[in-house]
């Protein structure tokens, strides 16, 4: 069922790497070569995972880009339309690629195995505990906004009831409130389960590099020193 | 026979409220005795717990006179975490009790957090799964599950810790008849193990044989106490009186809830209705599932209803009534809900009532629902402007007389999070008086409330409808069946699978 499976710290790895290339500039055919290699890693890994539509979607929306910023758009193009253009094409080009590893991070890592990999990188118990509330918290948050709008298309007042304060203050304030009772609830039951032991915690998951891991990371160590080196020759 | 809990308090309060503490409570569990606490909401059945599980004084801050040992451990001296593997607590919400997304992660958080071997955690966890029968759970998302399921992956992580006390917090207030029959398995599993078993609940009918000792609660005082026998021996009425739900449930509703919505017999057609007035449901299609589609969405249809979430080509409800939804888990209650106060908006029902047919968004305007958590659909600061707010026309001397109508006379400025749980349900269905909705429905309007609390809401029911609102309430409760309702509609697979008059 599962793809290809890496470490969460070599997850992390490759989000820290793909963040750096992407989002520095790239002026030479190299330098593309690389970032546009990158961005190829984690769309496959998603395509393993069977998640085709997203793949599809972004590579669509990347390759479109790509395109009109190469082909389209030169130093004096002018106007709103290019302006729009270039804005549009920016962001893409260079936050999309880091957003889609993230989000392909998040989707194939188990909370369990990521507390674990922080353990093995000797990350504090006190943040990893904390990072792991919060992605505990999104499908809550979640859950608790849809149910609020829904009560609030029953009231009619889906567009704040006619104040434009009114579309954030309905919003929320009943999620604020839900999310403290349910935060207040969550931490008496994880308190009764020894969260806050003075004690070194223990992971059910044995994390251990495969030789894939290993390979993976060193594609990234590599395309990272190939792009360093050709930005301070060039 | 050694005993394993001792609870001498002479007085404890909270800090900084004035009600529910406690007074004079002496208590002593053997081990391996199975004691259920019963009583109203607010007598001090929860506040008792939390004195055994340590989350009084450490969590949960007040004035405590008294001494609580467990297993020769002094509670309040003791600290929370090398609690955490003698007393284990299973808490009332499925929602907000667990820490992890995935049930593996769940089942071992309690174990990883007081440092146990991590082959010792596996070499647990698979008891566990054996044990109560959780290969099926393993691998899921926590908020993929049934409330029911959820429960019971709660019991598992607190079950991996391997305490000798189990407390049980009104387990069973958002569970279905079948998941309750899980619960009780499970309970009688740990009663086997000879676990020491605290219960505390409202429903009272699905213990009545595993108790071996009864301790009525009352204003925070212990007033009385039986044997499993003298429980047992109580009748209906006798348990009416001191505000406790019935431990028998009526041979008809052992069959409606029991046998009825859980045989696979094949679907019947339901009982037409009399020449009552009525509204009528038409073309109610809706899946979670829509095919693909490139350019033009498909409408639903009744040609491709096989597969769809929900499909009921017709549905005639009387007006005025009290019906009551009832289905097991999953079996479309809530969809039906939904697209019935016209929240899917690919529903394709169309809702016939006083020869006037709406569909689509009209249909928001004739239902109105009220949540199963009220706290969604309070959005401002008072009572009044709750009511206020949806009206067409804001008109003061009507929101004030609906207000009046339902009991809320006086807290006009009261802000509606600082109301009890009854009270934020009233102020819930004022705004849909205020609203002029037709058809009322109600998700899960008694889970967790005691028996007062649930006559209460079964008395404003029957009043709703007697002054011509139709009211659909979905639920689990045989109890407010009984009741209130003047027919019941059960649904399977999102399917009607009968409606008849009680």
């Amino acid at each position: 069922m599962r793809g290809i499976y890496l470490d969460p710290r070599t997850k992390l790895f490759m989000i820290f790497v793909v963040s750096l290339i992407v989002m520095s500039n790239a002026v030479t055919p190299l330098e593309w070569t690389i970032r546009i290699l990158l961005t190829a890693i984690p769309v496959f890994l998603l395509i393993t995972e069977g998640k085709y539509a997203s793949a599809l979607r972004f590579t669509a929306m990347y390759a479109v880009s790509l395109i009109l910023m190469r082909s389209f758009i030169s130093e004096d193009s002018k106007g709103l339309l290019s302006a729009l253009l270039v804005g549009y094409c920016g962001i893409v080009v260079q936050f999309l690629p880091a957003m889609i590893t993230a989000w392909y991070v998040i989707k194939t890592t188990k909370i369990g195995e990521f507390m674990s990999a922080m353990q093995k990188m000797h990350v504090p118990d006190g943040i990893s505990v904390s990072l792991a509330v919060v992605m505990r918290f999104f499908p809550t948050i979640k859950e608790e906004y849809g149910s609020i709008r829904d009560a609030m298309k029953m009231r009619g007042i889906s567009f704040g009831g006619g104040k434009l304060s009114g579309m954030i203050e309905y919003r929320m304030i009943p999620l604020m409130f839900s999310c403290v009772n349910i935060g207040d609830e969550l931490s008496a039951a994880a308190v009764t389960r020894g969260l806050g032991a003075p004690i070194k915690r223990t992971s059910a998951y044995e994390l251990r590099l495969s030789t894939r891991d290993i390979a993976v990371m060193a594609v990234f160590t590599l395309s990272a020193c190939l792009f360093i080196g050709a930005k301070i020759i060039g | 026979m050694k005993k394993m809990i001792n609870i001498e308090v002479q007085n404890f309060s909270y800090k900084g409220s004035a009600s529910a503490g406690l007074h004079d409570i002496s208590l002593h569990i053997k081990d391996g005795e199975t004691v259920l606490l019963c009583g109203a909401s607010g007598c001090g059945k929860t506040t008792v717990l939390r004195l055994i599980n340590g989350l009084i004084p450490h969590y949960y801050r007040g004035e405590l006179n008294g001494r609580i040992t467990v297993n020769g451990i002094d509670i309040p001296s003791a600290e929370l975490y090398d609690l955490a593997s003698i007393v284990g607590t299973v808490f009332q919400n499925p929602r907000s009790q667990f820490f992890s997304v995935d049930t593996d992660g769940e089942i071992t958080f309690g174990t990883e957090n007081i440092g146990i071997d991590p082959d010792e955690i596996l070499k647990r966890k698979s008891e566990v799964v054996n044990e109560l029968e959780l290969k099926p759970l393993l691998g899921k998302s926590l908020f993929e599950l049934s409330g029911g399921e959820k429960q019971k992956i709660a019991c598992a992580g607190v079950s991996a810790l391997m305490p000798d006390v189990m407390l049980l917090d009104e387990p069973s207030s958002n569970l279905d008849w079948k998941a309750i029959e899980e619960l009780k398995k499970v309970i009688k599993h740990w009663k086997a193990k000879g676990k020491t078993i605290i219960i505390s609940e409202h429903r009272l009918w699905y213990l009545k044989n595993l108790i071996d000792r009864v301790i009525y609660m009352k204003d925070g005082r212990i007033e009385k106490e039986w044997n499993k026998a003298g429980f047992n021996s109580l009748t209906s009425d006798e348990l009416c009186a001191l505000g406790l739900r019935p431990t028998e449930i009526e041979e008809k509703y052992i069959e409606e809830f029991g046998r009825g919505i859980f045989s696979t017999e094949n679907i019947h057609p339901c009982s037409t209705l009399s020449s009552e007035s009525r509204i009528t449901l038409k073309d109610m299609f809706f899946t979670y599932k829509p095919q693909k589609y490139f350019i033009k969405k498909k409408k639903l249809n009744a040609a491709d209803s096989a597969d769809y979430t929900l499909a009921i080509p017709e549905l005639e409800i009387p007006r005025g009534k009290v019906i009551g939804l009832i289905g097991k888990n999953g079996a479309g209650k809530s969809t039906f809900l939904r697209c019935l106060c016209g929240l899917e908006k690919d529903c394709t029902l169309r809702l016939t009532s006083d020869e006037e047919t709406v569909s689509g968004r009209k249909i928001l305007k004739k239902c109105y629902m009220v949540m199963q958590d009220v706290n969604h659909q309070l959005f401002t600061d008072s009572v009044e402007a709750e009511v206020m707010l949806s009206m067409d026309n804001e008109d003061k001397d009507q929101a004030a007389k609906i207000i009046a109508e339902l009991g809320l006379a006086g807290y006009e400025n009261t802000h509606p999070m600082a109301l009890s749980g009854g009270q934020k349900q009233r102020v819930a269905i004022a705004s849909a008086l205020a609203a002029n909705a037709e058809i009322l429905l109600f998700d899960e309007p008694t889970s967790g409330l005691d028996h007062a609390h649930m006559t209460s809401v079964a008395d404003l029911l029957t009043e709703l409808a007697k002054k011509g609102r139709t009211i659909i309430v979905s639920t689990h409760d045989p109890e407010l069946i009984s009741l209130c309702c003047d027919h019941i509609l059960c649904l399977e697979k999102g399917r009607l699978k009968y409606m008849r008059k009680c």
